[in-house]
């Protein structure tokens, strides 16, 4: 059979084909392609491993901020209770500094207007005093003016006094 | 729904175009000499001196015959030699052997009236088909190595990106996994090859000039290609790999007296390109024979009446396609079937004492437990 007896010629020709294909191919085709295919690959994985690196970072990060701002809040509710209580602790404070205050300018005036009052009592009953002993001694002067009324006096008192024993 | 009508129409004049042919025709052409099928089958398989034009029966694309001659080289066009002509080149008288010579359709050169065979390393339409091979592949991978080197890490698109993907499917599904840290080394042989045989397989698809011709369905081409593999295996083949051949790890009797496993695995190492060669050239050849077979069904019916050959067109067409697709299918697994199997016959040549290194490791107490010998 013809087809099955390889032929001189074709194996020649395609001893030298296929040496020219590899040697080309060998020298100016694979090591570019490998290369390149290589680097590319090695790229495309390092990208992955920098994406799913960064991805996690940013997780992380993403929860170190929520924490954050979960502390920032609770520190903020901390901080306004203690503002809140601070207020309510100055404003009472406040209050009871301004009660005692008033209480004090109140004692204050309570003992002044006492004082003013006993003063001027005293001064009144001074003055009555006086005016009572300048109106007796007017009065006293005018009924002891005569003898009679001296004597009727002294029987009346003499009387009373006869009375009281 | 339009395109469904043009198909039906187109098979209706299939089924019809033979009958009118026959009305035609008439009567005239009943006594014309029969269809030697094998004949043409095997003329369309074989190799030919120039490249036959379609359409035109009998008139070929001259192709140069070079011959080494009893008194040196002779070069001449093909068409000098045509229809059995002899040619005169200076001392030397040719002409392509006829049908009864043992040398049938070969280059012959008369002396005395003897018919002699020279060195025959015509450009043929087989060699020239090699070279449109080599120059598409070269083109093609070229293509894909510019790419590399003028776009950096970019991703090619369109037909490099396609190229560059087959390369990738061999090189990460056959060799890399296969060849391992050695993988680098022969890539570049493996892939040659891989991309040199589907190329060969394809333009072999292909009816008219660039292709049809039947490349890997030729002893001679698949021949080189395992040899080259054979000798890759065999020659960049490790200590470890030729002390399995010739002194394998069996029973001491089995091959001190006599060398019966060394005989065996010699043996195996030879069939291994063997197997090769006639794989590759016997798919192929298969698959380019049933492919004629087919058409050749249209013309071998036609002595029976136009309503038989009508309808055979129409059944033998659509075989030939289906057929044709699924050739095309065969020729990318043909491509990678002997790449893989290349990969795995130079894998063997590149075996290291793998399970001694092991052993080691496990302080020796698994040097009893021997893999079976790779083979």
């Amino acid at each position: 059979m013809e087809l099955f007896k390889p032929d001189f010629g074709l194996i020649f020709w395609m001893f030298v084909a296929f040496a020219i294909l590899f040697f080309v191919l060998w020298k100016w085709g694979w090591p570019a392609i490998m290369k390149g295919v290589e680097g590319r690959a090695d790229l495309i994985d390092k990208g992955v491993e920098y994406a799913q690196n960064a991805k996690e970072q940013l997780d992380s990060a993403r929860q170190q901020a929520d924490s954050y701002i979960a502390e920032a809040r609770k520190h903020q509710t901390e901080i306004l209770r203690e503002a809140d209580r601070m207020k309510t602790q100055i404003i009472d404070e406040a209050r009871e500094a301004a009660q005692k205050e008033a209480r004090k300018v109140m004692e204050q005036a309570q003992l002044s207007i006492q004082q003013e009052r006993k003063q001027a009592e005293l001064q009144f009953r001074n003055e009555v005093s006086a005016l009572a002993v300048d109106i007796a001694t007017k009065v006293v002067r005018n009924e002891m003016a005569d003898e009679k009324a001296q004597s009727r006096l002294v029987d009346s008192l003499l009387d009373d006094m006869e009375k009281q024993n | 729904m339009n395109r469904l009508s043009a198909i039906f129409s187109f098979i209706f004049l299939l089924a019809v175009m033979p009958c009118i042919a026959a009305e035609a025709h008439g009567g005239e052409e009943a006594g014309e000499e029969k269809i030697d099928a094998k004949e043409i089958i095997f003329e369309h398989l074989g190799d030919r001196y120039g490249w036959e034009v379609p359409f035109c029966h009998g008139k070929s694309i001259p192709l140069p015959i070079i011959v080494w001659g009893h008194d040196g080289l002779h070069c001449f066009m093909s068409s000098k030699v045509e229809h059995g002509r002899t040619y005169v080149d200076g001392n030397a008288t040719f002409k392509v052997a006829g049908e009864d010579s043992e040398h049938k359709g070969k280059i012959v050169e008369i002396i005395d009236g003897k018919e002699y065979k020279p060195w025959d390393i015509s450009i043929t339409k087989n060699v020239l088909g090699l070279f449109i091979a080599v120059a598409l592949v070269i083109i093609s991978i070229l293509n894909v190595a510019r790419w590399h080197k003028r776009n950096g890490y970019k991703a090619p698109r369109k037909f490099t990106g396609a190229i560059e993907s087959l390369i990738t499917f061999v090189y990460d599904g056959v060799i890399k996994p296969t060849l391992k840290d050695r993988a680098m080394k022969f890539a570049p042989y493996l892939l040659t090859v891989f991309f040199f045989i589907l190329y060969m397989n394809l333009l072999g698809l292909i009816v008219v000039f660039p292709g049809g011709a039947n490349l890997t369905g030729n002893i001679a081409v698949t021949l080189v290609l395992s040899i080259f593999t054979f000798l890759l295996t065999n020659v960049i083949g490790t200590k470890h790999y030729w002390k399995e051949i010739l002194w394998p790890d069996v029973p001491l009797w089995l091959k001190f007296p006599i060398p019966i496993m060394p005989i065996i695995e010699i043996f195996g190492a030879l069939t291994k390109p063997a197997a090769l060669t006639v794989r590759l050239f016997a798919n192929m050849l298969g698959g380019h024979m049933i492919i004629l077979v087919l058409t050749l069904l249209i013309f071998i019916f036609a002595a029976m009446g136009p309503v038989v050959t009508g309808g055979m067109t129409v059944i033998s067409v659509a075989f030939s396609v289906f057929m044709l697709l699924i050739d095309v299918l065969v020729s990318f697994i043909q491509a990678y079937v002997f790449t893989m199997l290349s990969t795995i016959f130079i894998s063997f040549g590149q075996e290291r004492e793998h399970h001694k290194e092991e052993a080691h490791g496990h302080k020796e107490s698994a040097t009893t437990a021997e893999s079976p010998a790779a083979g």
